[in-house]
């Protein structure tokens, strides 16, 4: 017998939760399957929703003739970004038409933000406004973003207290002093210095950020000194690096660290260092592995708990069964090698893009696995991309084209399966990454899809 | 014959490992098959191993199934596959390297990395040292005796990189080729991983073993002798064990050719905690099921995780060859312990290749979630209730995760009368089989363990629940709490 | 200033590196110039087999004698570059067994060890071959690191007076009363370049001969000097997998044609290759097809291939010469031998000599005859010891056991690092506390990539040839901010951001031709991390319009940004702004309290917070 549920949702990441949730609040019984633990733990825990419009055309046009990719002579130009955005919604309009919010339309984004709001709850920052905030991230840069973790917000590039950034010799992932130049070099409105310091080389080179949250959320004791105070006393010497234009010696107001500020306890973790240094602390987002991502996956998981959804992970979603009418009526779930049926009257899509495998692709093309979705695609292989890494890469925007309910369309434009809904990664016509709308496309998405599902599932 | 439950079982092999004279009490696999004297011989010292083994690795890749994948392929040069053709020839793990695309979730929920510096999380463990390795490498870093085979980076990972059994492979050849096979870490880990034979030893007399055990100064002993650590409580040893049990009652009293289930119980439910054994036995016939009990022995999870693939592999065949026969007869094969039923699903038919082993993976499954697939139980406990109101701090064991598990009890009892489920997060008790009765890891294993503990501080009940007999152990250990499995709530609702 | 010199040498390849080399332990004064990095052209871009001359025992016996030859004296002299892995012509059914008996007489003829092998006993030694492969002859092919060579010898030329020049191209030839006496090059200027004298400035060194040992290039470089050498350039793919599917080199046994070569290498295994005549060395199609041809064909001797991972394939140009007037068809019959021009005897031009043709194996028998040629021309007694001197890093062994114990690194790192380092691992790694790991897919740590800075300079390129840093599955996607970052402790933020986009663009450039199932999967996960959240596309360090930091969020009311009041950071800003205020007027004695006395001074609002 089949396991059943009104609406079922396939994913775990930030498009799946917040499907399931807005389908469980339009009165629809839900349940979400997903085969890993979700790529959320590899995002800096940030949430985008649309920072620049990037280039769609080069500067000087492409070689003519087939792609050869040999082009190294003129590897094509491509002009500057029009950003970073201060109101995200603005330029909504200036996205290509097939962009997935050009489909659904400002609002959705709106409305997924308000929603984000609601289930991160005082973790998450920037609700108040409708502004874009500017972040620095671990690569020294800012970039824009319309939510940050509570623990970053002291770091916020339009805040023109002096700031000093810490790095630690044992961790590669940015050099401080580097990391302030590139700062500087943006321009920012604050005097800003880096600092090298020791604390990290108490434990072995190769430790593990999350060893290192551990160490802080306990305090445990480094060569006999508490973590917090060890690390605090590490910093405090350079809490006069700041030069300002006048050249004179400035006392930073405010610290950055890498985020592994604590994990379970980083508030207090955060409070004490603060105390301890005279001047607020905030964390830096960094690249995998990223305490804030996991800080927010248990926080989203907490809150579908809270609406009475049902979950599991661990199993993947093999292959589906149909009705006469072209509804899909089943799903099989493959528990290690024994398929189990899992029934629904609407189903949501949300696997993720070719990171999170909800698309696949060999040498002759790119798929969607679970129900065979339409993938819009060049034919030619070399046709995937441009030869300017940070180009306008067609595989970038790879995914299925939902229409404004977000049912996925077939390759004449037609709905493919009445009942199933797309959200996040596996939908296409975003390139997330240069547009930095990655979290928006996947709220907006999600709580449409959720809504349309559940009124599918419960009309 | 239809249910292994009486004296022919013996025959199962009962001479095969040192031709002791077997003789035993129906129902209960004899002396002699089940106490191997592994650890006071060298590894290859056994007849039984000679045969198993000798001209075999202990680990040789699953093949597609029981008809022996190499002879199905071998036609068809482009299905070829290295791994069964050549014994003694590496497990081909260089697809688990190449589906690598370095993201580090799995390092992110390694509960070993996140309190031992030196161990370097499971991405080095897999991938990395094995894209590192070449042909003639053999030296593995000695930090995999860190891993304690959780599994969770399985889960982890979005690129479904198979990290655990690059790591039981590596710890495998590790142990194999690289721990002093007479050092007491070696020795130790030999007994834990052989839990059976020590169990099976004190249950011939319980009482005593269980104070013996527990008794300071032999504590002491341990610790020092043989590094266990003495803040360790061994388990309780029942004074009858479920097999008595499951013999003294008569074996099984419901018969249904169309409706069976084999039940793998385990070490431990059989030893220690029978009452979860009953239970499974009480609700199964409840909804008209017939149990059979086959002959077995342990599952091997604490073999894997010690590296001690050998041993492993001499149990594993006896298990598969038993519950074959059941399966043969119409049974699916049901666990109450996570682990043991992850063993069989997953590392059976992963490592080994046995005939018949990927049948038993197809067909094995744990007791709540067969029920749950297969019988309407939302509606079985709408009408029931407890009797005395009961909240429960519920740990959904690593093993259970990976099996699509972790929610199962919950959700299964959130809605009935006078039972609160509050689920204490997803972190790892900390104890994972033997890891915590190493008295080098004993604290990082409270450490590990520490946030589960806070949790089930903090939730309201007094009582925990898990599927996981170590994890319960641990659990208990750390909180005082007294631990029930779900199948012991089931029993009291639907089957009371 | 200008500088006279003995010898001049033209390209920083194989053979100018051993040429250099040569020359200069056999004292003469000479500098090698490179337009871009040592193997920028053709040596950096090519399959590292190290030739036991079986290719060649039927179609060219010379260069086959030749091949095993060098073979023998490069595992002697560069151990650390050299990994004796073996190799293998195995036949297919469709193969001839005539052909497969000359490959064997062939090898026989050139004293070039073999041994015959059955199917099953190949598929013993290499599980991975194909079923039908019926059976093989083994013989002692094996893989060479043409970097790591290039780099050794250069280093040895130093160590004996030479001076080396790289991101220096020749802008002319001096030509003055009918002779050649020297060269113009151009020190570049850049990110990435490592310039020994002033950047942007041109330089004459001026040379009583000079050597021209630019391969395919060597065309160009007669044009300057009005002479002409017809090098018929011709292209050829290298793809290259994640992983080592065979452990010893395999060769297709078939009289000649593409994709017939598997060559392990390092951590991954490279597959080659095509021949295909191109008309500029610079600029040439790199085209789906060959890439395809490469998996599909070698896939009928190694199945595993077809569905194995890629992460790249490169391109390189093959120097073939012919003399005049042999106009051989196709290239692939043009011989592989390699050819002395001295313009002074064939175009009545006198101070320069050409070197083309050859191959990386033999490269050191090449230096020596143009070095005897050079000192005949210059009378300069002196004889060559290449063949007997080991380069710098293959004096001895590098010791495992003491780079695990001493410096604390695991054992397959310390092995990798020992192999590339060989007897200069115990130095380099010795030199970095903390030393952690910056490229985790090759096993690279600090220490490593330190050492290689300090070599190259800021070109991250030279760095990762060096290294293998970003040379993994993932292309650089988790380390090449991190090797960037290492050069912060020397060069200033500018120069970090170029050099990290430089490998980073170098990275994706080959990745193009991979792209597809797993490496499209790595290539969008390295594009999120990059641009999503690195925001390296659009970092307004590098937009050309200012960025109005006033009109972005500025934080919540009550946060710390704003007044005194709001979350727990609030409070802390409430302390930190009572402390900064003391720092301001008490020259920050606060802040030296915090530093002395463990922060005791500030310890007491902390416990009043009580948590």
């Amino acid at each position: 017998m089949a396991i059943d549920s009104d609406v079922l949702v396939v994913g775990g990441g930030l498009a799946a939760i917040t499907a399931a949730v807005s389908a469980s609040r339009e009165g629809a019984d839900v349940r979400l399957v997903s085969h890993k633990a979700s790529t959320l733990r590899q995002a800096s825990g940030l949430i985008d929703a649309l920072g620049y419009v990037p280039a769609t055309e080069p500067a000087t046009p492409l070689r003519e003739g087939p792609p050869t990719a040999g082009r190294e002579l003129d590897r094509d130009e491509w002009p500057d970004p029009e950003g970073p955005l201060a109101d995200p919604f603005e330029a909504v309009d200036r996205l290509p038409e097939t962009h997935p919010y050009r489909t659904l339309g400002a609002d959705a984004l709106r409305e997924g933000l308000d929603l984000f709001d609601e289930l991160a709850g005082d973790a998450y920052r920037g609700g108040h406004t409708d502004r874009n905030a500017l972040l620095p991230t671990f690569g020294g840069s800012v970039k824009p973003t319309a939510r940050y973790p509570a623990a970053a917000e002291a770091g916020l590039a339009s805040d023109d207290r002096p700031a000093l950034i810490v790095g630690f010799r044992s961790l590669t992932e940015y050099d401080a002093r580097a990391f302030a130049g590139r700062l500087e070099a943006a321009g920012v409105p604050f005097d800003v210095a880096g600092a090298e310091v020791e604390f990290a080389e108490a434990f072995r080179a190769d430790t593990k950020v999350t060893r290192l949250a551990k160490a802080l959320d306990h305090d445990e004791a480094i060569d006999g000194v508490p973590a917090r105070e060890a690390l605090a006393k590490a910093v405090a010497p350079h809490l006069h690096d700041v030069v300002d234009e006048s050249g004179g010696v400035d006392r930073v107001e405010r610290v950055g660290f890498p985020a592994f500020l604590g994990d379970d306890r980083g508030d207090e973790v955060r409070a004490e260092l603060a105390d301890r240094l005279g001047a607020d602390v905030f964390e830096i987002p960094m690249g995998p592995p990223s305490l804030p991502g996991l800080r927010l996956e248990d926080r989203l998981y907490d809150a579908l708990d809270a609406e009475g959804v049902r979950f599991e992970t661990g199993n993947p979603v093999v292959g589906i069964e149909t009705e006469s009418d072209g509804r899909v009526e089943t799903v099989a779930v493959d528990r290690k090698g024994r398929e189990t049926p899992y029934g629904a009257d609407a189903f949501v899509l949300a696997t993720g893009g070719l990171v999170g495998k909800g698309l696949d692709s060999d040498r002759d093309g790119v798929r969607e696995p679970v129900f065979d979705l339409h993938v819009e695609q060049p034919a030619d292989r070399y046709e995937w991309f441009v030869d300017d890494a940070f180009g306008d890469q067609p595989y970038a925007r790879f995914g299925v084209r939902p229409d404004e309910r977000g049912r996925p369309l077939d390759g004449d434009g037609e709905v493919q399966y009445a009942n199933v809904f797309a959200a996040g990664g596996v939908v296409g016509g975003a390139d997330a990454a240069r547009e930095k709308s990655a979290s928006g496309v996947s709220l907006a998405t999600g709580i449409v899809a959720g809504r349309q599902a559940a009124t599918e599932a419960t009309q | 014959m239809t249910r292994h439950t009486d004296d022919d079982t013996d025959g199962a092999g009962g001479e095969r490992d040192d031709g002791r004279e077997a003789r035993a009490s129906p129902g209960v696999p004899a002396a002699g098959r089940d106490e191997q004297p592994s650890i006071f011989v060298p590894d290859d010292g056994e007849p039984s191993e000679a045969d198993a083994s000798a001209e075999r690795p202990a680990t040789d890749g699953g093949v597609e199934s029981a008809t022996g994948g190499s002879d199905s392929t071998e036609l068809d040069p482009d299905a070829y596959d290295p791994v069964d053709v050549f014994p003694g020839g590496d497990l081909d793990l260089r697809e688990g390297a190449d589906s690598c695309y370095k993201c580090t979730s799995c390092d992110t929920s390694c509960p070993v990395a996140e309190v031992d510096e030196e161990f370097p999380g499971p991405k080095f463990q897999g991938p990395e040292q094995w894209r590192l390795k070449r042909k003639d490498d053999h030296d593995i870093d000695e930090s995999i005796t860190s891993c304690s085979n959780c599994m969770r980076c399985d889960d982890a990972c979005p690129s479904s990189v198979p990290l655990s059994q690059m790591h039981n492979e590596a710890r495998g050849q590790f142990v194999e080729e690289q721990m002093e096979k007479l050092s007491v870490e070696y020795i130790r880990n030999r007994v834990l991983a052989n839990y059976r034979t020590s169990a099976r030893l004190a249950s011939l007399f319980p009482r005593t073993a269980s104070f013996a055990m527990n008794f300071g100064p032999v504590r002491w002993a341990m610790d020092k002798a043989l590094g266990i650590p003495k803040e360790r409580d061994f388990p309780e040893f029942a004074t009858e064990t479920f097999r008595e049990w499951w013999k003294a009652r008569g074996g099984a009293q419901v018969e249904d050719p169309d409706k069976r289930v084999a039940y793998f119980h385990g070490c431990y439910s059989n030893y220690n905690t029978p009452e979860v054994g009953k239970a499974m036995v009480r609700v199964y016939e409840h909804f008209g099921y017939e149990v059979m009990v086959p002959p077995q022995k342990c599952s091997g999870t604490p073999m894997f995780a010690n590296g001690m693939l050998k041993d492993a592999r001499r149990h594993a065949e006896t298990n598969v060859e038993s519950l074959i026969e059941a399966i043969g007869e119409g049974a699916d094969v049901i666990a109450s312990c996570t682990s043991c039923s992850m063993s069989l699903r997953q590392e059976y038919p992963e490592l080994f290749d046995i005939h018949g082993i990927e049948d038993v993976s197809k067909h094995t499954y744990e007791a709540l979630e067969y029920l749950r697939i297969n019988e309407d139980l939302e509606n079985e406990l709408a009408g029931t209730q407890l009797a005395d109101e009961q909240s429960f701090a519920y740990h959904a064991p690593c093993h259970a995760r990976n099996q699509g598990l972790s929610r199962q009890a919950v959700e299964t009892f959130r809605d009935v009368d006078g039972v609160t489920m509050e689920d204490v997060g997803d972190s790892c008790s900390g104890i994972s089989g033997t890891y915590g009765w190493k008295s080098e890891k004993y604290e990082k294993s409270m450490k590990i363990g520490e946030e589960m503990f806070e949790h089930m501080e903090d939730a309201e009940g007094d009582v925990g629940m898990t599927e996981c007999p170590t994890c319960a152990m641990q659990m208990e250990h750390g909180t005082g709490y007294e631990i029930k499995h779900p199948l012991q709530l089931l029993e009291e609702t639907v089957a009371a | 200033m200008d500088q006279q010199v003995d010898v001049v040498v033209v390209g920083g390849g194989s053979t100018g590196c051993g040429v250099v080399r040569d020359l200069a332990r056999r004292g003469l004064d000479a500098v090698l110039v490179e337009k871009g990095n040592l193997t920028h052209g053709t040596t950096g871009r090519m399959h590292g087999l190290l030739h036991s001359g079986g290719r060649y025992a039927v179609s060219d016996q010379k260069s086959a004698k030749e091949c095993i030859e060098e073979n023998r004296v490069l595992r002697d002299i560069a151990s650390h570059c050299v990994e004796e892995t073996g190799g293998m012509f195995v036949k297919r059914p469709e193969d001839s067994e005539e052909y497969f008996q000359e490959k064997l007489e062939g090898c026989r003829a050139c004293d070039i060890p073999v041994e015959v092998l059955d199917g099953e006993e190949a598929r013993r030694r290499e599980p991975y071959l194909a079923r039908d492969v019926e059976k093989a002859i083994a013989l002692p092919d094996g893989a060479v690191d043409p970097f790591r060579l290039c780099v050794s010898n250069a280093a040895d030329a130093r160590e004996h007076g030479a001076r080396v020049e790289t991101h220096a191209p020749v802008t002319d030839v001096l030509v003055e009363d009918g002779e050649i006496v020297g060269v113009e090059v151009e020190h570049e200027t850049g990110p990435g370049k490592r310039v020994h004298r002033e950047p942007g400035t041109t330089e004459e060194i001026r040379a009583r001969h000079v050597i021209n040992a630019t391969g395919a290039w060597a065309g160009n470089v007669g044009e300057m000097a009005g002479v002409d050498v017809e090098v018929r350039p011709s292209k050829g793919v290298m793809t290259v997998m994640n992983t080592r599917q065979v452990d010893t080199v395999i060769n297709r046994c078939r009289p000649k044609g593409d994709a017939d070569i598997v060559v392990p290498h390092e951590t991954a295994c490279i597959l080659g290759t095509t021949d295909e005549e191109v008309d500029d060395p610079e600029d040439y199609p790199e085209e789906e097809w060959e890439v395809d041809l490469m998996i599909e064909t070698l896939s009928e001797l190694v199945p595993a291939l077809k569905d194995a991972r890629t992460l790249r394939s490169f391109w390189g140009v093959r120097p073939l010469y012919e003399p005049p007037g042999t106009g051989t068809e196709d290239p692939t019959d043009i011989t592989r031998d390699y050819f002395l021009l001295d313009h002074g005897e064939r175009d009545d031009l006198p101070g320069m000599t050409t070197i083309v043709g050859g191959k990386l194996t033999t490269y050191r028998m090449m230096a020596e005859s143009i070095s005897d040629h050079v000192c005949d021309l210059l009378d300069h007694e002196a004889t060559c010891d290449t063949a007997d001197a080991p380069l710098p890093g293959s004096e001895s062994e590098a010791r495992m056991e003491e780079l695990m114990d001493e410096f604390g690194i695991r054992s397959p790192v310390a092995r990798r690092s020992g192999q590339r380092l060989g007897s200069r691992a115990d130095d380099v790694l010795g030199e970095y506390d903390p030393n952690p790991i910056v490229c985790e897919c090759e096993g690279v740590t600090r220490a490593e990539v330190q050492d290689a800075i300090g070599d190259a300079g800021s070109d991250l390129n030279a760095v990762r040839l060096r290294t293998r840093a970003s040379m993994g599955n993932c292309q650089g996607g988790f380390c090449t901010h991190r090797i960037a970052s290492e050069l912060a402790q020397e060069y200033p933020e500018p120069v970090v951001r170029d050099a990290e986009d430089e490998l980073y663009q170098e990275r994706w450039k080959g990745q193009r031709h991979a792209l597809w199932g797993r490496q499209l999967s790595q290539a969008m996960l390295n594009h999120l991390l990059h641009a999503t959240t690195m925001n390296r596309d659009g970092d307004p360090a590098h937009l050309d319009t200012e960025v109005d930091f006033g009109a972005f969020d500025a934080g919540s009311p009550g946060g710390p940004a704003g007044a005194d009041e709001g979350g727990e950071s609030g409070t802390a800003a409430a302390d930190g702004g009572r402390a900064a205020d003391d720092a301001a007027t008490d020259g920050g004695r606060a802040a030296d309290d915090a530093a002395t006395d463990g922060g005791r001074a500030v310890d007491a609002p902390t416990t009043d917070e009580g948590h």
